[in-house]
C-alpha cells in the first residue's frame, strides 16, 4: 500500500461518489431540464436532450393560478410550525429541565400519537370539519400540521434542552437570576439552534403533507401539493408543465433544506451530534 | 400514651399545608406540559376515539338516515375482506423492503461522504434533495419521467419495454418511496459516523483491525442507536404512505399495490362507508401499537430516556 | 524487542499555508529505551509520534522499527501499540472485551487471550473492573484500561501522547512512577510524549526536545540540564526556568549590576547571552559580593522559595532559590550571589547556540 496507489483509489472513490449522487438526484435533474422544454420535447422517445429553452411552462403555471396556492402553503407552514413551538417549548422544557413525574409516560403518549396512522382519525376530522364549516379553509390545516409535528417536535426539542449544562442554570440561579431570566438569557441562546433545527423540520414535513391536504382542502384553501394533484388528473401527458409545477412547488423547501443542511442534521438525529 | 395520640394530631396541620404545597409545585412543574398534551388529545385522539364510535354503526355518508348501531358486524366484515388482508400485507411488504433498503442505500451513501474529498458539500447537497422535493411531485415524475412505458427514461436506458407500473405495481412504488427516504437515512446515519471519536477508530487500526474489521467491530456498534432511530423514525412515516400509492398506481392494477391508508381513504371517501373504513382504521392502530409498543422500548433505550428525569 | 529510527523524516500538512509540523527529524531510540519527546504545544510532538505509529504520512525521509522499513506500512502491520491522550477506549465494550480486542484479531484462542488480559488487569489493578464499561470508570481507571490494552498485545514498541494530561496532579505524579517502572519491567521501547519538562526529566532514559519540528537536543535529563545546546532547550528545561540575560561582554567577564561575573569560557568582545539556574544564584548578607535585587514576588515552596525581582537598570526579571523558612519580604532590596561560575551557561545572542565545548 504505496502512498501513489493510495492516492490512486482515494481520486476513484471520490469519482465514485460523484457518479452514484448524480445518478441518484438524476430524477431532479431531468426535472429541472424538462422544465424548461417545450411540450413537444419532454416526452419523446428517445429523450431529447438538445433543446431550445423556454420560460413558457412557468408562465402557463403561473397563468393557471398556481399562487394562491403557493400563498396558502407559506401561511400553513409558517403559522402551523409556530403553534408547534409555542406549545412544543414549554412541553419539551417541563420533560427535560424541570422534569415532571411523569416524564417517560408523556414523551411515550407523545410518540404513540405518531404511531397512529392518520387515517385512523381521517373520517371523523372529515366529518367534524364539515359540520364545523372548516372543509377547505387553512386553518383546520394549521391545526392539524401543529398536532401532526407536535409529538416529534416535543421529543427533538428535549433532547435539546438535555444538552444545557446543569451547572450554567446553577450558576446563574447563584448570580440571582429569576426563572424567566435563566429563560430567556441563559437557557434559549443555548436551545436555540436546536429550535431552529426543529422549526426546519416541522416545515419540510408541513409543506410537503398531502393527505389531509388532498381531503380536507380543494380550491380555496388548497397547498401545493393539492394544485399538483388538479393538474395531473385533468390533463393528459403535459410533463414539461408538470415538471415546471413540480420545480415550483418544490423549490422553497429545498431552498431552506439546502441552506439550513446542519439544522437539519442535527434535527434528525436529535441532538445527538453538536 | 397521650403523647403517642396526640403527637398525629397536633402535626397534621402542617402535614397537609406541606401536602398541598406539594400538590401546586407539581401542578406547577407541570402547567408548561399541558397546553401540548391538551392540544395533542383534542387533535388525535378525540377523532380516534370517534372512529372508534363510527366502528361500532353502519352508516353511509351517500344515504343520510342510514346511521345506526351494529356492534361488531364491521369488524367481522374487515376480517374477512380479502383486499383488506391483501393491503395489510402490501403494507407490511412495503415498510419492511422500503425501511430496510434505505437504511441500507443511507448507509452506503453517508460512508461514501464520510471523508474529505472535492466538491463535498455539493455532493451531500445533492443527495439530500429528494428527501425536500414535495413526494407529491416525486411520485408523479417518477410516474412520467422514469417510469412510464413509452417515454420514460428507465426503458430508454435500459433498451427494454416494460410496463413498469402494471407489471411491477409494488416494486415501483416502492422504488419511489426509497428514493424519498433515503437521504433521511443517509443524513441521520453521517450525523453518526461523525460523532465518533477519530481517536478511538485510530485505536482499532493500531490494534490491527483492517477497515472493514474496524466497520463490524468499532463503527457499527456505534452506530447502533442511530440506526434504531431511523428504523423508528422511518417506519412511522413509510406505514402511512399514502401520496405515491394515490399518484402513481392508484392502488392498481386492481389491488396490487393497495396498502392500508390507500385501501381505507377509498372505503371512506369513494365508497362513503364511513362504519367500514373506521372499523379498518382502529384495526391498524391496534396492530401498530402492538408493534409500536416494542418500537418504544427500542426508542426509550437507544435514548435513555430516564436521563434527566430524577 | 527493537529500536526505532526516524531518518529525516518530515510531515507537511497540505493546505493554503502549508504547514512542515515535523522537519526533517533524525533520531534513533534504542532498543529498550524509554524516550521522552517534548516541546510545547503546537511543536510537533504528537505528529512525529502518529508518524511512527502509522497514522500520518511520512512525506520525506523515512522510519524504520527494527531492522523493517515501515514508512508505508498501516497501522495493524507495524507491531506497535499507543496510549491516546484521551485513552480512546470503545465504549461499546468491557474493560475486557477493550484489553481483549487486538488479541482476538491476531486469532489467538479464548483461553490464552483470557490468561494474557487477566494477567495484565492484575499487573495494572483492574481485575476489579473487568466487566466493566469504560463510562463506569473513574479517570485514572480508565488511563489503566488504555495502558492494559496496550502492554497485553506485547508489541516491540509503545507509542504514548500525553497520557497523563487527563489526570489530576497527585494522581499524575503517582501513574509517572507506575509507567516508568512498568516500562523498566517489560524493557519495551518506548516513545512517550509530553508537553511537562517535569514528566520529561523524571521518566526519560533521554529526552528529545521539539520546536516547531525541529529537533534541538537530544541527550539524557543530566546533560540536558547541565549543557543545553541552545537557549530554547536552556530555557525550556528546568523549573522555574534559567535566568537568560543579554549582556555587553566586559573582559572575560559580564557584569550583573556592580557582580563582575566571570565566564567559564572565552568568548570575543560584544554581547553574549548569559543563562544562570535560580539555583546557581543565593541571597548573601549585605556586606559580601553581589548585585541587588528588587523583590516584587516571594513564591514559597515550604523547603524552598522562589525569589522573583528586576535587576537595578535592567529590564529583565531574575529569579532565585532562597532558603524557605527565611525569605525576603516583598519590596525589599536584597543581596545576590552566584554560587559557582562555572555553571554560568554562555550562548551566542546571534544564533542562540552554546558557547564552548561540551
Ligand atoms: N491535521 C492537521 N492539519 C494541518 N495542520 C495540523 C494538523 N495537525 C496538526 N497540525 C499542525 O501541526 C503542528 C504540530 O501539531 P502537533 O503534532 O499536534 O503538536 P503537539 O502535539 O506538539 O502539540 C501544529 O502547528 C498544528 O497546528
Ligand atoms: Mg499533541
Amino acid at each position: 500500500m504505496t502512498a501513489r496507489t493510495n492516492r490512486l483509489g482515494r481520486s476513484a472513490l471520490t469519482g465514485l461518489t460523484w457518479l452514484v449522487a448524480l445518478l441518484f438526484v438524476f430524477p431532479v435533474i431531468w426535472m429541472v431540464v424538462t422544465s424548461f422544454k417545450h411540450e413537444v420535447d419532454a416526452a419523446t422517445d428517445p429523450p431529447t436532450f438538445a433543446f431550445a429553452p423556454t420560460l413558457e411552462q412557468f408562465t402557463t403555471i403561473l397563468d393557471r393560478g398556481f399562487l394562491p396556492y403557493l400563498a396558502n402553503s407559506a401561511f400553513v407552514t409558517v403559522l402551523s410550525t409556530a403553534l408547534v413551538l409555542l406549545l412544543g417549548v414549554p412541553a419539551a422544557y417541563a420533560l427535560s429541565l424541570a422534569p415532571v413525574k411523569q416524564t417517560s409516560n408523556a414523551l411515550g403518549f407523545f410518540l404513540s400519537t405518531k404511531m397512529l396512522p392518520i387515517v385512523a382519525a381521517i373520517i371523523p376530522l372529515y366529518i367534524i370539519s364539515q359540520n364545523l364549516g372548516m372543509l377547505d379553509n387553512v386553518w383546520a390545516l394549521i391545526v392539524l400540521y401543529a398536532g401532526m409535528n407536535l409529538p416529534l417536535a416535543v421529543w427533538m426539542m428535549r433532547s435539546f434542552f438535555l444538552e444545557v449544562p446543569t451547572e450554567m442554570i446553577e450558576a446563574a440561579r447563584v448570580d440571582g437570576a429569576k426563572l424567566p431570566t435563566v429563560l430567556y438569557r441563559v437557557i434559549l441562546p443555548v436551545v436555540a439552534p436546536g429550535i431552529a433545527a426543529t422549526a426546519l423540520i416541522c416545515v419540510i414535513f408541513s409543506w410537503t403533507e398531502f393527505f389531509y391536504a388532498v381531503n380536507l382542502t380543494a380550491a380555496q384553501a388548497g397547498t401545493v401539493p393539492v394544485f399538483l394533484v388538479g393538474f395531473i388528473t385533468s390533463e393528459g401527458l403535459f410533463w414539461a408543465q408538470l415538471s415546471a409545477a413540480a420545480l415550483l412547488a418544490s423549490l422553497p423547501v429545498m431552498i431552506v433544506g439546502w441552506i439550513a443542511q446542519n439544522h437539519l442534521v442535527r434535527g434528525l438525529s436529535m441532538g445527538a451530534v453538536k | 400514651m397521650t403523647a403517642l395520640i396526640e403527637a398525629p394530631q397536633s402535626s397534621e396541620p402542617p402535614a397537609t399545608r406541606t401536602r398541598t404545597q406539594a400538590r401546586s409545585a407539581a401542578w406547577k412543574r407541570r402547567a408548561p406540559l399541558l397546553p401540548a398534551l391538551l392540544f395533542t388529545i383534542a387533535v388525535t385522539q378525540v377523532p380516534f376515539l370517534v372512529t372508534v364510535f363510527y366502528s361500532f354503526q353502519s352508516w353511509n355518508m351517500v344515504r343520510p338516515g342510514s346511521q345506526h348501531f351494529v356492534g361488531f358486524d364491521n369488524y367481522v366484515d374487515v376480517f374477512t375482506d380479502s383486499v383488506f388482508l391483501q393491503a395489510l400485507g402490501n403494507t407490511v411488504t412495503i415498510t419492511v423492503v422500503c425501511v430496510l433498503v434505505a437504511m441500507l442505500l443511507g448507509l452506503g451513501l453517508a460512508l461514501l461522504l464520510d471523508r474529505k474529498f472535492l466538491g463535498r458539500g455539493i455532493v451531500r447537497t445533492l443527495l439530500i434533495t429528494p428527501f425536500l422535493i414535495l413526494p407529491a411531485a416525486g411520485a408523479l415524475l417518477w410516474k412520467t419521467t422514469m417510469f412510464d412505458p413509452s417515454y420514460g427514461l428507465l426503458n430508454w436506458a435500459f433498451g427494454i419495454e416494460v410496463e413498469w407500473l402494471s407489471d411491477y405495481p409494488l416494486a415501483a412504488v416502492m422504488t419511489q418511496i426509497v428514493w424519498q427516504w433515503t437521504p433521511f437515512m443517509m443524513l441521520l446515519i453521517l450525523a453518526g459516523l461523525q460523532a465518533q471519536s477519530r481517536e478511538v477508530l485510530e485505536a482499532a487500526q493500531v490494534d490491527g483491525a483492517g477497515r472493514w474489521r474496524t466497520f463490524v467491530s468499532i463503527t457499527l456498534p456505534q452506530l447502533s442507536r442511530y440506526l434504531q432511530l431511523a428504523v423508528l423514525l422511518g417506519a412511522i412515516y413509510i406505514v402511512n404512505s399514502f401520496d405515491a400509492i394515490y399518484l402513481m398506481t392508484q392502488g392498481g392494477p386492481g389491488t396490487a399495490s393497495t396498502n392500508l391508508p390507500y385501501y381505507i381513504y377509498q372505503r371512506a371517501f369513494e365508497g362513503f362507508d364511513v362504519g367500514q373504513s373506521s372499523a379498518m382504521g382502529v384495526v391498524v392502530v391496534a396492530m401498530t401499537l402492538i408493534v409500536a409498543t416494542f418500537a418504544l422500548r427500542l426508542m426509550f433505550r437507544a435514548f435513555d430516556v430516564s436521563r434527566g428525569v430524577k | 524487542m527493537a529500536q526505532v529510527a526516524y531518518a529525516g523524516a518530515s510531515r507537511v500538512y497540505p493546505g493554503a499555508h502549508s504547514v512542515r509540523a515535523v522537519d526533517g527529524l533524525d533520531l534513533c531510540i534504542g532498543d529498550g529505551e524509554f524516550l521522552v519527546l517534548v516541546g510545547p504545544s503546537g511543536s510537533g510532538k504528537s505528529t512525529a509520534l502518529r508518524m511512527a505509529a502509522g497514522l500520518e504520512d511520512v512525506d520525506e525521509g523515512s522510519i524504520s522499527i527494527g531492522d523493517r522499513d515501515v514508512t508505508h506500512l498501516p497501522p495493524k502491520d507495524r507491531d506497535i501499540a499507543m496510549v491516546f491522550q484521551s485513552y480512546a477506549l470503545y465504549p461499546h465494550m468491557s474493560v475486557r472485551e477493550n484489553m481483549a480486542f487486538s488479541l482476538k484479531l491476531r486469532g489467538m484462542s479464548k483461553s490464552e487471550v483470557n490468561a494474557k488480559v487477566e494477567e495484565a488487569a492484575e499487573l495494572l489493578d483492574l481485575t476489579k473492573y473487568l466487566d466493566r464499561k469504560p463510562k463506569a470508570l473513574s479517570g485514572g481507571q480508565r488511563q489503566r484500561v488504555a495502558m492494559g490494552r496496550a502492554i497485553v498485545r506485547e508489541p516491540s514498541v509503545f507509542l504514548m501522547d500525553e497520557p497523563l494530561s487527563n489526570l489530576d496532579a497527585k494522581l499524575r505524579v503517582e501513574t509517572r512512577a507506575n509507567i516508568a517502572a512498568l516500562q523498566r519491567r517489560l524493557g519495551t521501547t518506548t516513545i512517550y510524549v509530553t508537553h511537562d519538562q517535569v514528566e520529561a526529566m523524571t521518566m526519560g532514559d533521554r529526552v528529545a526536545v521539539l520546536r516547531d519540528g525541529v529537533l534541538q537536543q537530544c541527550a539524557s535529563p543530566r546533560e540536558l540540564y547541565d549543557t543545553p545546546r541552545n537557549v530554547f532547550v536552556a530555557g525550556f528545561i528546568g523549573s522555574p526556568a534559567m535566568n537568560l540575560l543579554t549582556l555587553p561582554v566586559d573582559g572575560d567577564g559580564v557584569k550583573l549590576g556592580e557582580l563582575k561575573v566571570q565566564l567559564p569560557v572565552r568568548v570575543e568582545p560584544g554581547e553574549v547571552t548569559v543563562g544562570i539556574r535560580p539555583e546557581t544564584l543565593s541571597l548573601v548578607g549585605a556586606a559580601e559580593d553581589g548585585f541587588e535585587l528588587q523583590v516584587e514576588l516571594v513564591e514559597e515552596l515550604g523547603a524552598d522559595a522562589y525569589v522573583h525581582g528586576t535587576l537595578a537598570g535592567h529590564a529583565d526579571k531574575i529569579v532565585v532559590r532562597a532558603d524557605g523558612r527565611t525569605p525576603p519580604r516583598l519590596g525589599e532590596a536584597v543581596r545576590v550571589a552566584v554560587r559557582d561560575t562555572g555553571e554560568v551557561h554562555v550562548f551566542d545572542p546571534e544564533s542562540g547556540l552554546r558557547i564552548g565545548a561540551e
